[in-house]
C-alpha cells in the first residue's frame, strides 16, 4: 500500500512539473498562436545557462538563477523577433514547423556549445529528502511541486484580474479586434516569449537541481505535451488537473502495468490518455471552443 | 500549366497526356537511360547514395501527397515506415514469402495503421493533429519493443538474409538499386496521376479549406483519411524496401527526428509539388552526405574538442532545423518555385514577361 501511495503521490508531483513546463507553452499559445515545439530545448539551454555561471564562471548560486533567468527571457525575445515575427499570419503549417526546426536546431547548438559530456548542476534545494509519514520524496519535486500551484495561481489572477494580463487574454482571442482596440499586440506576445522563457529555466532548476544531465534533458518538453493538450492549449488553471491526472495515471501505470509489461508503459501513457482525449474533445478539458467561418 | 508558345491540345488525350512536347520526351528518356545505366559507369559509393535517395524518395512522395496536397500535419511517417518495414520483414523472416507480395502488404499494413491518424484527423486539426502523428511514433516504439520476442524481436530486431525476386538474388548494391529504381519510378508515375486526378484535387480542396470543400460536396472524413491511408503507403513501400536494403529491422531505425528530416525535404523542394519533393529529397541527401564526410574533419579542430564524436549528430541537427527556418521564412514555396521561375524566364526570352 505505502508502495502504490509513492507511486501516485511522486507520480502527482511529476505531473506538477510537466504542467509547469506545459504553462511555457500555453502562454505562448494563448499570445501568438503558436505552439512551441521547442519548448525543452529552451529547458535546456536555461539548465546550461545556470550551470555555466554557476560552475564555469563560479559565481553565487542565487546570482547565478537571476542570470539564467535574465538571460532565458531575452532568448525568448529573440526567438520571437527573429523567427516568429517574419511568420505571423502565415499558414499553421509553418509555424509548426519553424518551431520544430528551432527545436532540431538549437539541440545541435546547445551540443556544439556544451557537448555532450555530464554536467553536474549544482543543489537548488537541499538534497534531503521530505519526510510525509512513511514516504520519503525527492525535496526538488516537492517544492517544485508547490511553485507550480504558486505560478498557476499568480497566473490566472494576472491573466484574468489585471489591466495588462486581460489585454493579453485580448490578444489571445483575436489579433484583429485586438489591434483595431489599440492594444499592442506585438509587446504582448514579446511578453509572452520572455515569460515563458523565464518558466522554463525554472521547470529545468526543478528538474535537474542536484543532478548529473546532458543534452537528452530535452526530452522532457515532448513528454510534457500530452499535459498542456489534455488541459486546452488555452486555461492555465486547467494545466494543475491535467497534470494531475496525467501524473497520477503515470504513477498507477507504474506500479499496476509495468510488471506486466516489463516496464515503459508510464513513458507512453499520457500520449494513450492524451489520444483518447482528444479524440473524444478535440479542444482538451478546458480549451476555447472556437466557431470557423468561411 | 503553362506550356510553351505554339504547344496547342488538339485531341482530349493529348490534353491529358503527362508528357506533351518532343523535347520532354526527349529528356525523359534521356533521364531514364541515365538512371538505367547509372550503375555501369559509377562506384559503389554512388549506386549505396542512390539507393538510399530511392527509399526515401518513396516516403517523401508519399508525405508530400498527406502533406503538401492534402494538408494534413504528419510527424510520424518514419512509424509508418517502421510498420511496414516489419510487416515485410516478419513475412520474409518466418515464412520466406516472396518479396513481390511483402512489398504490396507492408503497403497495406502501413496504410491501415495510418488511416486510424487519418480517422482522428477528421475530429483534430492543427497542432492537436500534429500532436497526434508525435503519439503514433512513440505508440510504435513502445509496441514493437514489448510484442512478444519471437514476432518482432523486441530490442533485438530482425535480421534477414538476402532477399530473391524471380529465383534472382538481390545481394549486391546494384542488383537493389534496378529493384529500387523500378519500383520508385512506378510509385512516381502513380503519385503524379494521383494528384491531377478527381482525388487528387478534391485533397487539395481540403487542404485549402476543409468547410468549404465539405460544403461543396467532398466528403472530408473520407479524403483526409485516404490522404493519410496513402501517405502511409508509400512509407510501407519505402520500410520495407529500406528493411531489405540493410538486412536489418529494428524500432530505433525509425524515430522522430527521421519524419522531420522529410518534413524539411519537402519544406526545402517546395510544398505541393512532387517535383519538389524530388528536389528536395536530392539536395538534402547531399548535403547529409557533404556533412558526413568533412564532420570528421571538423572534429580534429580545436575550436569544437568538447563535442568530439558528436560533431556528426550536432551539424546534422543544425543542418536540418537552419534549413527549415530558412526556408519557411524566406522562401517558404521552395526550391520547385525557383525552378519554375527559371523555365519560365527561360520560355518567354527574350521578352521580360
Amino acid at each position: 500500500m505505502t508502495s502504490l501511495m509513492s507511486h501516485v503521490i511522486s507520480g502527482a508531483l511529476t505531473g506538477l512539473l510537466y504542467a509547469l513546463i506545459s504553462m511555457g507553452f500555453v502562454i505562448i499559445y494563448r499570445a501568438g498562436r503558436v505552439f512551441n515545439f521547442a519548448q525543452g530545448e529552451v529547458l535546456v539551454v536555461g539548465a546550461f545557462l545556470l550551470w555555466s555561471f554557476a560552475m564555469y564562471f563560479n559565481l553565487p548560486l542565487w546570482l547565478s538563477i537571476l542570470l539564467a533567468f535574465l538571460i532565458s527571457a531575452v532568448v525568448g525575445l529573440i526567438v520571437e523577433r527573429v523567427i516568429l515575427r517574419p511568420l505571423v499570419g502565415e499558414e499553421l503549417f509553418a509555424l509548426v514547423m519553424v518551431t520544430i526546426g528551432l527545436m532540431v536546431f538549437t539541440r545541435g547548438l546547445v551540443l556544439v556549445i556544451w557537448g555532450a559530456d555530464v554536467h553536474f548542476i549544482p543543489p537548488v534545494f537541499p538534497m534531503k529528502g521530505v519526510k510525509l509519514g512513511s514516504l520519503m520524496l525527492d525535496r526538488g519535486l516537492v517544492y517544485g511541486g508547490l511553485l507550480t500551484l504558486a505560478m498557476a495561481g499568480l497566473f490566472s489572477w494576472f491573466f484574468n484580474h489585471t489591466r495588462m494580463g486581460m489585454e493579453m487574454t485580448a490578444v489571445a482571442e483575436d489579433h484583429q479586434i485586438a489591434l483595431s482596440l489599440g492594444l499592442k499586440v506585438k509587446w504582448s506576445i514579446a511578453a509572452a516569449w520572455a515569460i515563458s522563457g523565464v518558466l522554463c529555466t525554472m521547470s529545468a532548476i526543478i528538474f535537474v537541481s542536484g543532478k548529473g544531465m546532458t543534452f537528452l534533458v530535452g526530452d522532457i518538453g515532448m513528454s510534457a505535451l500530452p499535459v498542456a493538450l489534455l488541459a486546452g492549449l488555452e486555461s492555465i488553471g486547467g494545466l494543475i488537473l491535467a497534470g494531475l491526472i496525467i501524473g497520477v495515471s503515470m504513477g498507477l501505470a507504474e506500479f499496476f502495468l509495468d510488471p506486466l509489461f516489463e516496464g515503459g508503459v508510464a513513458t507512453v501513457f499520457p500520449f494513450v490518455i492524451m489520444i483518447i482525449v482528444l479524440l473524444v474533445r478535440p479542444t482538451g478539458l478546458f480549451g476555447w471552443k472556437t466557431i470557423e467561418r468561411i | 500549366m503553362t506550356q510553351p508558345a505554339g504547344v496547342h491540345a488538339e485531341t482530349y488525350d493529348q490534353d491529358q497526356a503527362l508528357i506533351k512536347t518532343r523535347p520532354q520526351w526527349t529528356w525523359f528518356w534521356v533521364l531514364m537511360i541515365f538512371l538505367a545505366v547509372l550503375p555501369l559507369f559509377s562506384g559503389g559509393k554512388i549506386i549505396g547514395m542512390m539507393n538510399v535517395i530511392w527509399i526515401t524518395l518513396i516516403a517523401v512522395v508519399g508525405l508530400q501527397i498527406n502533406v503538401g496536397y492534402a494538408g494534413q500535419i504528419n510527424l510520424g511517417q518514419s512509424a509508418f515506415m517502421g510498420v511496414g518495414a516489419y510487416a515485410a520483414g516478419a513475412l520474409t523472416f518466418h515464412w520466406n514469402v516472396p518479396i513481390w507480395l511483402t512489398i504490396p502488404f507492408a503497403g497495406v499494413a502501413a496504410a491501415l495503421f495510418g488511416a486510424i491518424f487519418g480517422v482522428a484527423a477528421v475530429r483534430v486539426k492543427g497542432f492537436y493533429l500534429a500532436l497526434t502523428t508525435i503519439a503514433a511514433q512513440y505508440v510504435f516504439q513502445f509496441v514493437m519493443l514489448k510484442l512478444p520476442r519471437n514476432w518482432f524481436g523486441q530490442i533485438h530486431g530482425l535480421r534477414l538474409d538476402p532477399v530473391s525476386i524471380f529465383g534472382i538474388e538481390l545481394n549486391t548494391d546494384v542488383k537493389m538499386y534496378y529493384l529500387f529504381a523500378v519500383i520508385g519510378t512506378l510509385m512516381i508515375y502513380g503519385a503524379w496521376g494521383l494528384v491531377r486526378s478527381r482525388t487528387g484535387r478534391a485533397l487539395v480542396a481540403v487542404r485549402d479549406n476543409d468547410n468549404a470543400a465539405d460544403i461543396i460536396g467532398i466528403d472530408v472524413f473520407y479524403y483526409k483519411a485516404l490522404s493519410f491511408f496513402i501517405g502511409a503507403f508509400y512509407a510501407g513501400v519505402a520500410g520495407a524496401l529500406w528493411g531489405y536494403y540493410v538486412r536489418y529491422i529494428q524500432s530505433d531505425m525509425f524515430t522522430m527526428i527521421l519524419s522531420v528530416w522529410y518534413l524539411g525535404m519537402l519544406i526545402v523542394g517546395g510544398m505541393g509539388s512532387l517535383l519538389g519533393a524530388i528536389i528536395g529529397t536530392v539536395v538534402i541527401r547531399l548535403l547529409q552526405e557533404f556533412i558526413t564526410y568533412f564532420g570528421p574533419w571538423v572534429a580534429e579542430l580545436d575550436m569544437f574538442s568538447g563535442v568530439g564524436g558528436q560533431i556528426i549528430f550536432a551539424s546534422m541537427n543544425m543542418l536540418l532545423g537552419g534549413v527549415i527556418i530558412l526556408f519557411v521564412i524566406f522562401e517558404p514555396r521552395g526550391l520547385v518555385h525557383r525552378w519554375n521561375i527559371i523555365k519560365e524566364s527561360y520560355r518567354i526570352w527574350p521578352f521580360p514577361h
